[in-house]
C-alpha cells in the first residue's frame, strides 16, 4: 500500500484537524506527518513558523501515535555553518537526537551527510531530505551506506524515470518522491535559495539586514511570468499519476507545504489520497502559490502527459512537448 | 482615504500605548490581494501575543473601528507573530474572498502557527 507523508505546520490544533479529517474520510494511505524541529538546534530548508519544544513534540507524537500516524521531525538545513563538526555541535545534535528519540519520534529528516551518519546511533528512521539532491543511483548508494533508511529524491528527477528506476534498484531502503513541489526544473537558484532559507531559519543569521531577502523567490516568479512553460516543466506529479511511480517500486509520496494554511494542506491530502483532482493544478502546488491567481492549468487537460514524461530525454529545446502542452492546457485568469 | 489611514495609524498606536505601554506602529495600509481579499494592516513593534490575548476585545474594537473608517469590513481579525516567538509584528483586518473564507479562515485551528486569530465572523 502507498504511504502519504503530510506536512504539518507545527501547532497542535493543526495536527488534530489533519487527523480528524483523515479519520472521518477514511484516508487510509496517510501514514506520517512531518514538522520542523527547534530552530535553536538547526534551521530548515523552509521557513519555520513554529518552534516546538521537546515537551510539545512528545505530546504531539503521542497523539499522532494514538491515531496510527508516525511523527517525523524535519531538520534539513543545507548549511549548519560547520557547527555540526565542532565538539559543541556534536554534543548538541547528539543530545537533541536523543531527546527526540525519548519523545517517541519515529523519523528525522536531514540533508547533511554527517547527521545521516550520526543518526545511525538511534532507532529512529533516518530520512534523507530532497535537499541532499539525490539525483542518481550512485549518490543514493552513498547515502544508503551512510545510514539512510529512506531517500527522498531530488525533485529535479521526478520525471526522469530511468534514474528513478535505477535508484530503486540500486538501494534497499525506501525511496520517496515529493509530489506537489512546483520549483523550477533545474533551477539556477535552488542551492543558493535553500542555503539562504537554512540560515534565515537558524541562529546563523547574516550579520546585517538583507536588502533583498526574497531575491531568489522574486526571480523565480518573474521567470515563470515571462515563460509559463516553466510551470509545466517542473517536477510535480498529478494525483492521477502516482500509479506510474508505484509501478516502478516507489510507495512513499510526500506532500510539500508545511508553511501553508491548515485547510490548504487538508485539501491536498484529500486530493492525493483520492488520486483525483478537477481544477487548476496550481491550487495544489506548494510553490509558487501566488501564480494560481494568474494562470489556470486544467488538470484534466494533462491526462496522458505522464506517458511522454516517462520517456522524456529532457532535451527541451529540441522537443517542444511542454511548450505545446502549455498552449493547450494553460490559460490566463482575467 | 489618506486621512483615515493616517489617523488610523495614530489612533491604533495611541490606544495600544494606553493598554500595554510603548508600542510603535511603523506603518498602516489598506491592501487589495490578487485573490479578492481586501484589508487593513498595521506593522508594529512592542506588542506581545499575551497582550493581545488579555486585551483582545478592546483591540478588536479599535481595529474594527479603524477598518470600517477605511471601508474594510473587519470579517477576520488576526495578529501575525514573528515565527517561534511571541512578538506580534502585524495586526490585520480582512474582508475575505470566497477562497480565503475556506482556506485561510475556515479551519478550526489557526491557519498557520504564526497567526493568532482574534475575531472570526460567523
Amino acid at each position: 500500500m502507498a504511504r502519504l507523508i503530510i506536512p504539518h505546520p507545527g501547532h497542535f490544533p493543526a495536527l488534530k484537524e489533519l487527523i480528524e479529517v483523515k479519520e472521518a474520510e477514511g484516508l487510509n494511505e496517510v501514514d506520517e506527518v512531518f514538522m520542523g524541529g527547534s530552530p535553536d538546534v538547526m534551521g530548515s530548508g523552509r521557513g519555520v513558523l513554529h518552534a516546538p519544544l521537546l515537551d510539545e513534540i512528545r505530546a504531539q507524537t503521542e497523539y499522532a501515535h494514538q491515531h496510527g500516524i508516525k511523527m517525523n521531525i524535519t531538520m534539513n538545513s543545507t548549511c549548519p555553518a560547520g557547527h555540526h563538526l565542532s565538539f559543541e555541535g556534536y554534543k548538541m545534535f547528539s543530545w537533541y537526537f536523543g531527546a527526540l528519540n525519548k519523545a517517541g519520534v519515529d523519523a528525522v529528516t536531514v540533508s547533511e551527510p554527517y547527521l545521516v551518519e550520526l543518526l545511525r546511533e538511534y532507532p529512529m528512521k533516518t530520512v534523507v531530505s530532497c535537499l541532499a539532491y539525490i539525483d542518481a543511483p550512485q549518490r543514493a548508494q552513498f547515502f544508503e551506506e551512510l545510514g539512510a533508511d529512506v531517500i527522498t529524491v531530488d525533485t529535479n528527477i521526478n520525471r526522469h524515470f530511468d534514474l528513478l528506476r535505477g535508484i530503486v534498484r540500486a538501494v534497499t531502503c525506501d525511496v520517496r518522491v515529493i509530489v506537489n513541489e512546483g520549483c523550477l526544473y533545474k533551477c539556477p537558484f535552488r542551492f543558493s535559495h535553500y542555503n539562504l532559507a537554512s540560515h534565515l531559519s537558524s541562529l546563523y543569521q547574516p550579520r546585517t539586514p538583507l536588502f533583498a531577502p526574497d531575491f531568489y523567490f522574486d526571480k523565480c516568479i518573474a521567470i515563470r511570468l515571462r515563460d509559463p512553460t516553466q510551470i509545466i516543466k517542473s517536477g510535480w506529479i498529478r494525483p492521477e499519476d502516482l500509479k506510474a511511480y508505484e509501478a516502478i517500486g516507489i510507495k512513499d509520496f510526500k506532500l510539500s507545504g508545511r508553511t501553508k494554511t491548515v485547510n490548504w494542506i487538508i485539501d491536498c491530502m484529500r486530493v492525493y489520497s483520492k488520486r483525483s483532482f478537477t481544477g487548476n493544478v496550481l491550487d495544489i502546488l506548494d510553490c509558487p502559490q501566488m501564480l494560481r491567481y494568474l494562470f489556470c492549468i486544467e488538470n484534466e487537460k494533462l491526462e496522458g502527459s505522464i506517458d511522454q514524461w516517462q520517456v522524456c530525454k529532457k532535451i527541451c529545446h529540441a522537443c517542444g512537448y511542454c511548450d505545446t502542452l502549455t498552449k493547450e492546457a494553460l490559460t490566463y485568469i482575467k | 482615504m489618506k486621512g483615515e489611514v493616517k489617523e488610523g495609524r495614530k489612533t491604533l498606536e495611541d490606544e495600544l500605548r494606553k493598554l500595554v505601554g510603548t508600542i510603535f506602529v511603523s506603518e498602516a495600509k489598506v491592501f487589495g490581494m490578487a485573490c479578492g481579499c481586501v484589508g487593513f494592516a498595521a506593522d508594529l513593534r512592542g506588542l506581545r501575543s499575551d497582550d493581545v490575548e488579555v486585551f483582545m476585545e478592546k483591540i478588536n474594537g479599535i481595529l474594527a473601528e479603524i477598518s470600517e473608517s477605511v471601508g474594510v469590513e473587519p470579517e477576520f481579525i488576526y495578529a501575525r507573530k514573528l515565527p517561534g516567538s511571541d512578538e506580534v509584528v502585524v495586526l490585520t483586518t480582512r474582508e475575505l474572498c470566497d477562497r480565503c473564507k475556506k482556506e485561510f479562515a475556515g479551519s478550526k485551528a489557526p491557519p498557520r502557527p504564526d497567526i493568532l486569530v482574534m475575531k472570526k465572523k460567523g
